[in-house]
């Protein structure tokens, strides 16, 4: 009896850890998805931009002394003009001569370990930790041993704001109606008079403001170092299971994989979390591959 | 035939040439990279799939070799063999599922499968002794066997490149619609390209654990398989001889520049962008370097 209460506790703790973790991923997953979106490739740069977005809220906080609200703002801001300046340095050429997206999807490789190496040099690859005092750390106890810790909490409700922002910004707004247009067809939108070079620009910019939000997370919720951007290959993953190019389909398959993880890590062994992820992605693969919410795979001539 | 004669001859200067203990490290180690990066090279550069989980099946390769030949005392030909096979059989397992997907999906497919991969041998300790390595290989890795290897691996992909299976495969990269309608299997052909590219990797991999007589999985990490697709970019996709060319300049390049070798993955980084932007057929494009020897004529005649 005891024991069931004590599993039956751990269940209700990891399902509240993987929501949590699953928020941040989709953070991360639905901007990469949206810019999948768009340009039909992708962009593995969106690791760089979470650390770069991570890296700016480090030293605005430490080195210079802001506030949380300043700090996380610029560093949002930051992280999102990296992307645009991504955009415009390394994929818009590529765009511009060839409609071949292997080329953009080995660039964005490249600009990937470009972003996390320039952080290996100019900072050192030492892992860093953000403030105790960034957010509260209050934590509250439920029945039986659950504990809520107020990060958690955080998590979750600023995603669900940026992420219901994002909403309204595609479905109330002429730019979010032009950027569902060019989801369509790129090139129709194009003639209809979207100015798409700036179309992109925004996309990118909204993409690498989100992945900041998430890598500002990751690196209270862990720690900060260069090679952070890794963990944006699980919220590939998970834009993978629920879809590619699908936003919706980007936090379903999140929160699945956020989910998936913390199980395993509360009833099997925390070192076959990875392991999990990428078996569910094999999985995913073989039953449906186009993931719950994409678009079929199969080309019509 | 010419070409034959020119990597044979290339094979005897690298193999005969006298060279000190470390210039044959050296030797030793681009052989091991062209062989890696030549199975890299059919996959990504002639059948179009994006790979960037190509470090596992070295990783497959290099535990099969070392567990065979230190365990069970295997002598190291049939051991190296295996190691390729083994990377074979895996890969044709993971062929199954992935390949039916196409462009992105694989790519993320392949990082996950390449990790999952490296993630078994690092937790199966009493197997593989998880991640604190593998010691006490045989050093059976010499100069001669590796350039030996190398150079018959190299004369059979030119081989089965001018092939009708080579053809297949540029067929189904550039166009898979038409390639299917002109008869072509395609997703049979991308299996195909899979078993051979892992064969070779597995192979190098083989090869690295002979060389090291140490081996770990953090070798075989992303940043190992997103090396040999860098190569196989700078060298142009769709070249050989320039996926050739191009990972023994850089194999160089690296070992002379020990120094900066911080900066090591920033110029990778660099070089993959800039050559995108700039030039995104490759140091080759699509020629192989004996075209150089050929007239124009005869050139666009082959093409």
């Amino acid at each position: 009896m005891i024991y069931l209460a004590f599993t039956f506790s751990t269940l209700i703790q990891q399902i509240i850890n993987g929501l949590s973790l699953g928020s941040v991923y989709a953070l991360i997953a639905v901007g990469y998805s949206l810019v999948y979106s768009i340009l039909l490739f992708s962009n593995f740069a969106h690791g760089g931009f979470l650390v770069v977005g991570g890296y700016a809220c480090y030293f605005l906080l430490t080195q210079l002394g802001y506030g949380v609200a300043v700090s996380m703002t610029f560093a949002l801001f930051a992280s999102g003009l990296t992307a645009v300046i991504t955009e415009r340095l390394a994929y818009k050429p590529i765009r511009e001569r060839t409609s071949i997206t292997l080329y953009l999807l080995i660039a964005s490789m490249g600009v990937n370990i470009i972003i996390e190496n320039l952080f290996v040099i100019t900072v050192g690859g030492r892992i860093r930790a953000l403030p105790q005092n960034t957010f509260p750390t209050g934590v509250f106890n439920l029945m039986g041993g659950v504990t809520l810790s107020a990060s958690d909490i955080i998590s979750l409700i600023t995603a669900v704001i940026f992420l219901g922002l994002l909403q309204i910004f595609l479905n109330k707004t002429r730019w979010g109606l032009a950027i569902r247009a060019a989801a369509c067809d790129i090139r129709t939108a194009g003639l209809m008079g979207v100015n798409v070079t700036f179309l992109i620009s925004l996309v990118f910019f909204v993409a690498g403001v989100l992945a900041a939000v998430g890598g500002i997370f990751l690196s209270v919720r862990y720690s900060l170092y260069p090679q952070l951007g890794s963990i944006t290959t699980k919220a590939f993953v998970a834009a993978v299971i629920g879809g590619l190019g699908s936003l919706p389909g980007a936090v379903v398959g999140s929160l699945i994989l956020g989910l998936a993880e913390m199980l395993t890590a509360g009833f099997i062994s925390s070192q076959m979390r990875d392991l999990v992820v990428y078996s569910l992605l094999v999985i995913m693969l073989l039953i449906r591959p186009a993931g719950f919410f994409g678009k079929t795979i199969s080309e019509k001539i | 035939m010419k070409r034959n004669i020119i990597l044979i001859i290339t094979g005897l200067c690298l193999a005969l040439w006298p060279l000190g203990g470390y210039q044959e490290g050296i030797v030793i180690l681009m052989c091991i990279n062209c062989i890696a990066a030549m199975g890299v090279s059919v996959l990504t550069g002639f059948t179009g799939i994006f790979t960037l989980g190509h470090a596992a099946y070295m990783a497959l390769g290099a535990y099969t070799t070392a567990i065979m030949t230190v365990r069970y005392g295997i002598h190291w030909l049939p051991a190296v063999i295996a190691g390729g096979l083994m990377a074979v059989l895996i890969a044709w397992l993971i062929g199954i599922p992935t390949l039916k997907l196409t462009g992105d999906y694989y790519a993320i497919a392949s990082i996950g499968l390449g990790e999952a991969i490296r993630l078994i041998i690092e937790n199966w300790q009493s197997f593989t002794r998880g991640s604190r390595g593998f010691p006490g290989i045989d050093p059976y890795t010499t100069r001669i066997m590796a350039v030996v290897i190398f150079i018959l691996l190299a004369i059979l992909m030119f081989n089965l490149l001018d092939s009708r299976l080579g053809r297949e495969l540029k067929a189904s990269r550039d166009d898979s619609i038409a390639a299917s309608l002109m008869g072509f299997n395609t997703p049979h052909s991308r299996m195909k390209a899979l078993v051979i590219s892992a064969f070779y990797c597995g192979i190098a991999g083989s090869l690295l654990g002979g060389y090291m007589c140490f081996i770990q999985p953090s070798m075989f990490d992303m940043m190992k398989s997103t090396e040999l697709t860098a190569v196989v970019v700078f060298g142009g996709l769709g070249s050989m001889s320039g996926t050739i060319l191009g990972s023994a300049a850089i194999t160089l390049i690296m070992e002379y520049f020990r120094d900066i070798s911080q900066y090591r993955m920033l110029i990778y980084g660099l070089l993959l962008v800039v050559i995108m932007v700039f030039r995104p057929e490759g140091l080759m494009g699509s020629h192989e370097i004996w075209d150089l020897l050929k007239s124009k004529e005869a050139v666009k005649k082959d093409a």
